[in-house]
């Protein structure tokens, strides 16, 4: 990364935010909506994750790496959106030319699971959503949050156990 | 928790959440721009306090003025 630029952001020069912002914009939001699965909304927290990092610029050290402190501040802001979202606004999810569904799921099935698992607090949904839907590697997942991969395994576990918990008393068995 | 449970739970989750598209459809940039233009550089309100307790601070004992005038 050209230490120049991230330098010239540091101090707050707009050009070197512009460079940044288009050469990040597309990781950030594509982070983002693996996490929020809605694209409008990615698109909002992408806007405000930007505005974020342009505003904590002096907190940012020119010699670090820039694309992951996006992340985090991208995560933190993707974590607080499922906070405030309800379950029920959860089950939008737009397929990307997405293969047709598995009909052995049913329909019912898949929206009752997908409530369940938008029901599970903030973290944890994170956590699983990135592991096990979007299959991201566990380091990446724990340097998004800021802790270990450790802490992000449980964080998976507890997800797993709570909505398997919630699914058996639904009498939802996955198979 | 067995490992088959765990697949098993992802299979289920992976039917249940189809892909996302992960594309960026446009150039965030002039957003961001018009935003930065919008949002004038606030103060924040601790230094608005630390003012208003310097002002008091002052009124109350006058002779630290002297004091601070001669630390500048």
């Amino acid at each position: 990364m050209d230490l120049d630029l991230l330098q010239r952001f540091a101090i707050g020069e707009i050009d070197a935010f512009e460079a940044l912002t288009r050469q990040f914009q597309g990781e950030i939001y594509s982070w983002i909506v693996r996490i929020v699965r809605d694209s409008g909304a990615a698109e909002d927290l992408t806007l405000e994750t930007l505005w974020r990092i342009y505003r904590a610029r002096h907190q940012f050290r020119p010699d670090g790496n820039f694309g992951a402190w996006a992340r985090r501040i991208a995560t933190n802001l993707a974590i607080d959106h499922l906070r405030r979202k309800r379950p029920e606004e959860g089950l939008m999810t737009e397929p990307a030319g997405a293969p047709p569904p598995d009909p052995l799921v049913q329909q019912e099935t898949r929206t009752k699971i997908q409530m369940e698992f938008r029901g599970l607090p903030a973290k944890l949904q994170m956590a699983a959503t990135l592991a096990l839907i979007e299959e991201q590697p566990y380091e990446e997942i724990a340097d998004a949050l800021g802790t270990s991969v450790g802490a992000v395994k449980l964080r998976v576990f507890r997800a797993v156990r709570i909505l398997r918990k919630r699914l058996n008393r639904l009498g939802i068995k996955p198979a | 928790m067995t490992e088959d449970d765990g697949r098993k739970m992802r299979d289920a989750l992976k039917k249940s959440f189809p892909p996302v598209n992960t594309a960026l459809r446009r150039d965030l940039w002039p957003q961001v721009l018009r935003r930065l233009e919008d949002r004038p550089a606030r103060v924040p309100w601790y230094d608005w306090a630390l003012v208003g307790l310097s002002a008091a601070m002052f009124l109350a004992f006058p002779r630290l003025i002297l004091v601070f005038a001669y630390h500048l």
